[in-house]
């Protein structure tokens, strides 16, 4: 098993649309970051123009917690696009190049193969995500500075810096567990559609189905708790005054739950399945 | 009247007397207001507000509104007679625009009459209640009611309702029975409901829209910390 993860590690880092995808993902980070401060202003102006009538402010919202924030908010949609384009290619790639049948004609089991996959999916992906962290911490504090975070959730909340940072910190823990569910995700649809473009396609679409079932009401309170498309925001719990520890575990416990569903599943068809 | 006043404006000599005559009448005005319309005890909370060259203290502020959650914040504050209150902090305040004229200078800046309400226990301190109601027009409110500690001599508590931004209250408590400033200020305002566009809510809400039109004007407060006061008063200088 650990020969076949060193393997699939070699493989990820010599590919060269590993390393474009890094570079995409800073790319956009930064095209995001400076467009959130110029949209910053404006939301800003929207959050406090009712509040202009009563107060004075002192002091700036506009500051690297802030763009942080909407960075937070834009990247999750970009980041597991990426993500899947990049995981589901370790394996679609195999088939193309029809380099599975020479590794299974090895003595190597199909169920610690596509484990071994797996394992180095989750294990880019948190690293990706890390990666973005701390380019966005770094990029944002050192360019526009720390300060206070003004979030509106139901109601109008203010974070001080310190506050603002560690919960930054666990929207993006929390929001590794829904990228990690992503990626796992889109191998286990290359595993059922072995081809790369249709893999992509659907995997796509799936991200863009989720993000729409994020905001659809299905009339039942259990679907809309526990559905898996509902729980990939819950990173945002992190931002209501009252930090709601309780449905924070839940949600990324039944996260992690789908995920090992879906990728006990790709194990079982990648079994099932004849290689060819 | 106007008419006979336009002719005798003609000559100069007419005109001085005309406006000689015009001062004569003001000031006698103002004369009886002072002695007849303005409430004494008022009149020494006033002289002794109006002692106050400038002052600067530390204030903690902890807002009390109940769709904004903002942790008690610490900013500096500056006043010197005359000009608005200044404020500086590293953090970022909401400074309300209305309750920190502690001097009560918006009352006092253009004339005024008041009329004695009778008596009222506040705290277990008999204080009285007048009415300030402003004559000028330039004065931003239209009537204020100050509760005084005439022992003394300082204001317990003012309602004041202004001519656009709705009313507020002021009640102030004090550290010690000689000080001037309060050490503790509770600012009751009216305040609008903040209204998002949808696409700037961070997460899928719920929307009632019967109970946001009935929550358009919302009652906020802000409790005022104020201490390290450095007062210099007018006998200084």
């Amino acid at each position: 098993m650990k020969a076949l993860l060193a393997a699939e590690v070699y493989k990820l880092s010599r590919q060269g649309k590993t390393y474009y995808a890094l570079a995409a993902i800073f790319l956009i980070e930064v095209i995001v970051l400076f467009s959130a401060y110029f949209q910053g202003s404006s939301i800003i102006d929207i959050l406090l123009g009712n509040l202009k009538q009563s107060f004075y402010f002192e002091g700036t919202l506009l500051n690297g917690n802030l763009l942080i924030y909407l960075i937070l908010n834009t990247l999750w949609f970009n980041l597991p696009l990426i993500l899947m384009i990049i995981i589901s290619g370790t394996l679609t790639s195999e088939y193309k190049d029809r380099t599975l049948q020479t590794i299974m004609l090895q003595p190597v089991s199909k169920w610690q193969f596509i484990l071994s996959k797996y394992v180095v999916a989750i294990i880019f992906t948190v690293l990706v995500v890390f990666f973005m962290a701390l380019t966005s911490f770094v990029l944002s504090y050192s360019i526009f500075g720390n300060g206070d975070l003004i979030v509106y959730i139901d109601t109008l909340n203010f974070f001080e810096p310190k506050e603002a940072f560690f919960r930054l910190l666990w929207a993006f823990a929390s929001g590794t567990i829904s990228m990690v569910f992503f990626s796992v995700t889109s191998l286990t649809l290359a595993v059922i559609f072995k081809e790369a473009t249709k893999t992509w396609i659907i995997a796509a679409f799936f991200l863009i189905l989720s993000n729409l079932l994020l905001k659809f009401d299905f009339g039942n309170a259990w679907v809309n708790r526990l559905f898996f498309a509902k729980l990939n925001d819950t990173w945002q719990y992190f931002f209501y005054f009252e930090i709601n520890w309780n449905q924070i575990l839940l949600n990324s416990a039944l996260l992690v739950g789908y995920t090992i569903i879906f990728m006990g599943f790709g194990i079982y068809l990648f079994n099932k399945k004849d290689i060819g | 009247m106007k008419r006979t006043l336009i002719s005798l404006c003609k000559t100069p000599n007419n005109r001085f007397f005309v406006q000689t005559l015009i001062a004569l009448f003001y000031m006698l005005n103002i004369q009886s207001l002072s002695a007849q319309d303005i409430d004494s005890n008022l009149l020494k909370i006033k002289r002794r507000m109006d002692s106050i060259e400038e002052f600067s203290a530390q204030i903690r502020l902890d807002l009390d509104v109940s769709f904004i959650n903002m942790p008690a914040k610490n900013a500096e504050m500056h006043y010197i007679k005359g000009k608005p209150v200044d404020f500086s902090s590293d953090d970022f305040v909401l400074i309300p625009k209305r309750g920190l004229d502690f001097t009560l200078n918006e009352i006092f800046k253009y004339s005024f009459f008041t009329v004695n309400r009778g008596m009222e226990e506040k705290n277990s301190i008999l204080c009285k209640v007048i009415n300030v109601i402003p004559t000028d027009k330039k004065a931003d409110f239209a009537i204020a009611t100050l509760i005084m500690d005439t022992v003394k001599n300082r204001i317990i508590e003012t309602e004041i309702t202004t001519k656009k931004d709705g009313s507020y209250t002021l009640l102030m408590q004090y550290e010690k029975p000689i000080s001037v400033l309060p050490y503790m200020v509770e600012v009751n305002f009216e305040m609008e409901r903040i209204k998002i566009p949808l696409n700037y809510m961070a997460k899928d809400v719920e929307i009632d829209k019967k109970k946001l039109s009935s929550e358009d004007l919302k009652t906020g407060k802000i409790f005022l910390q104020i201490s390290d006061y450095k007062i210099r008063f007018m006998e200084d200088n």
